[in-house]
C-alpha cells in the first residue's frame, strides 16, 4: 500500500526527465524504425503522381512555427514531389502567425534543389488576411486577391500565371494546415467549388478530418508527423534520389515510438497503482472503494 | 558562421530553454520569454496584415484607381469604425460595424456549413448494407455510431426504455473518439518536443562544438 502510494505520488518532473531522455536518445542515435503507409496518404500521393508535367498545383501554407515540426516535413515532401515531376506550383499562405515565413523558407530551400525558375515553374503570392473570404474570392479571380507576387511583380506579368485565374485552372490544392483552415478548404473549396483538395494537418486536427476524407471532400490526408513520414516513404520509394533529403519525419517517428512507449508505461503504471489503492481501501473497509 | 546567425541561434536556444524551465517551476525567465513571444507575435501580425493585405488590396487600389474600386472604401470605413469602441462618444459606431460583420459571417457560414458540412456528411452516412462483407460491417459500424451518438445528444425525451441502451452505445463511440483524439494530441505535442530538441542538438549544440573544436 505504501509503495503504491509512493509510486502514485511520484514528482511529475521525473516523468518530464524520462520523456526528454527518451526523445534525445533517438535524435542522437537514429534507429530507423519502419514506417507503414496508410490509404489516406497513399491516395494523396497517387493523385499527385498522376499529374503530367506542366500542370498546376496550389500549395497553401496555413501554419506557423508552432506547428512546423509536424508540417514542415510534409511541405518539403510535397514541394519536392511537385518539382521532381515538373509540376508548376502556386504557393500562398493564409496563416497570420508565421505562415509567410514557413512558406518562404520551405519553397526557396526546396526550389534550390531543382532546376526551376521563379515565376515560370513556381511562384509565391504571399500571405493574405481574411481566410474564408480569400478562399471564396479565389474561385472567381485569384489576381483580385493576390494582385502581385512577393517580389512585387504584377499577377498579369508572371509567366506561370498566364493561364491560371481560378480553381478551375488548378489540378489540386494542398493545404498544410493548423487549426480549422484545412476544414475550410474541404467545406468551401471542395464542396462548393469542386476543387480537389489534399490536406496535411496537425495531429490534433487529423481525427476530425477523417470524416471529410471518408466523404470524399479530401483527396487524401496526412495526419501529423506520421502522415509526413508516410509521404516521405512513398516519395523515397518512387524517387530514390530524394530518399536522403526527405527523411525528417521518418527520423522523428523513432522518437515518437520511444516516447509513446514511455507514456504507455506510465498510463499502465498509473492504472495499476489506482487498482491496488482501491483494493487496499476496500480491504480496509473504507467507503471510497465501494463507490 | 555570420554574427547575426550566431546571435540568432543563441537567442532561440535561450528562449527555448527559458520556456522549458517552466517544467521545473514558474520563474521570471519563463515569464520574460512568454512576454517576448506574445509581444513579437502581435507586432508581427499587425505589420503583416498591414503590408500584405490592407496596403496592396485596399490603399494602393484606392489611390491608383478609385473609380472602379470605390466599393473597397466601404470595407475600409467599416474596419475603422470597429476601433470607435475605444472612444466613448462614438462607441456605437463600433457596434454597427460589428453587426455588419456578424450578419455577413452568419449568412456565409450558414450556407457553407449546410452545403459543405451537413449535406455531404449526411449523404456519406447513407451507406449500403446489402451484402455480406467487411465493407458492410464498416458501414454498419458508421451507421450505428452516428445514430447512437445522435440519440445520446437528444435531450427532448428522458433516456429511458429503448433510448437508454442506445444512448449508452453512443457513449462508447464518443469515448473511442476521445481516445483517438487524445492519442493524436499526444503525437502532436511530442512532435513539438522533437522539433525543439532537434534544434537544440542539431542547430545549437553540434555547430557550437564544431566551432569550438575548430572544424566549423
Amino acid at each position: 500500500m505504501d509503495d503504491a502510494q509512493k509510486i502514485g505520488g511520484i514528482d511529475k518532473r521525473w516523468v518530464y526527465i524520462l520523456v526528454a531522455v527518451g526523445a534525445l536518445i533517438p535524435i542522437l542515435m537514429p534507429m530507423g524504425l519502419p514506417v507503414k503507409t496508410t490509404p489516406a496518404v497513399e491516395q494523396l500521393f497517387d493523385r499527385m503522381e498522376s499529374f503530367e508535367p506542366g500542370q498546376v498545383v496550389m500549395v497553401s501554407f496555413d501554419y506557423g512555427p508552432s506547428s512546423a515540426p509536424e508540417l514542415d516535413p510534409m511541405a518539403d515532401a510535397v514541394l519536392r514531389h511537385c518539382f521532381v515531376k515538373g509540376l508548376r506550383v502556386v504557393v500562398i499562405s493564409l496563416f497570420p502567425l508565421g505562415g509567410d515565413n514557413q512558406a518562404k523558407q520551405a519553397l526557396y530551400k526546396v526550389a534550390e534543389e531543382f532546376p526551376v525558375v521563379e515565376g515560370e515553374d513556381y511562384v509565391y503570392l504571399g500571405y493574405k488576411d481574411g481566410g474564408l473570404a480569400v478562399l471564396r474570392r479565389m474561385a472567381e479571380d485569384i489576381s483580385i486577391v493576390f494582385p502581385k507576387d512577393t517580389r512585387g511583380v504584377e499577377y498579369s506579368e508572371i509567366p506561370l500565371l498566364q493561364d491560371v485565374w481560378n480553381y478551375s485552372d488548378i489540378e489540386i490544392s494542398v493545404s498544410l494546415s493548423t487549426g480549422i483552415i484545412g476544414e475550410w478548404w474541404a467545406i468551401l473549396v471542395n464542396a462548393q467549388f469542386g476543387q480537389p483538395v489534399g490536406v496535411g494537418a496537425t495531429a490534433v486536427s487529423a481525427p476530425k478530418y477523417y470524416a471529410y476524407l471518408k466523404a470524399g471532400q479530401m483527396v487524401g490526408l496526412m495526419g501529423g508527423m506520421k502522415g509526413g513520414a508516410e509521404y516521405e516513404v512513398l516519395l523515397g520509394n518512387a524517387y530514390p534520389e530524394l530518399k536522403s533529403r526527405s527523411n525528417v519525419a521518418i527520423k522523428g517517428m523513432d522518437v515518437q515510438s520511444i516516447v509513446h512507449l514511455i507514456i504507455i508505461a506510465f498510463i499502465l503504471m498509473g492504472n495499476l497503482v489506482y487498482l491496488f489503492s482501491r483494493s487496499e481501501r476496500k480491504r480496509a473497509g473504507g467507503r471510497l472503494g465501494s463507490q | 558562421m555570420a554574427l547575426s546567425s550566431f546571435a540568432g541561434i543563441w537567442l532561440a536556444a535561450f528562449l527555448t530553454l527559458a520556456i522549458y524551465s517552466f517544467l521545473y517551476k514558474d520563474n521570471p525567465v519563463y515569464r520574460l520569454a512568454e512576454s517576448i513571444f506574445v509581444g513579437v507575435s502581435l507586432g508581427y501580425e499587425i505589420g503583416l496584415v498591414f503590408y500584405r493585405t490592407i496596403w496592396p488590396n485596399l490603399v494602393e487600389r484606392l489611390l491608383a484607381d478609385p473609380g472602379p474600386n470605390w466599393y473597397l472604401a466601404i470595407g475600409g470605413i467599416l474596419g475603422i469604425m470597429l476601433y470607435c469602441r475605444y472612444i466613448p462618444k462614438v462607441s456605437f459606431l463600433g457596434r454597427w460595424a460589428l453587426a455588419v460583420y456578424i450578419g455577413y459571417f452568419v449568412g456565409v457560414e450558414l450556407m457553407q456549413r449546410l452545403h459543405g458540412d451537413v449535406l455531404p456528411q449526411v449523404r456519406d452516412t447513407m451507406l449500403p448494407l446489402s451484402s455480406l462483407s467487411s465493407v458492410t460491417f464498416e458501414n454498419l459500424l458508421i451507421i450505428v455510431g452516428v445514430l447512437s451518438v445522435l440519440i445520446y445528444f437528444y435531450f427532448s425525451k428522458p433516456h429511458t426504455g429503448i433510448l437508454k441502451p442506445v444512448s449508452r452505445i453512443g457513449v462508447y463511440f464518443i469515448m473511442i473518439c476521445f481516445g483517438a483524439s487524445f492519442g493524436y494530441t499526444i503525437m502532436a505535442r511530442i512532435s513539438l518536443l522533437i522539433g525543439r530538441l532537434t534544434f537544440l542538438v542539431e542547430g545549437w549544440v553540434k555547430p557550437m562544438i564544431a566551432l569550438i573544436s575548430g572544424s566549423g
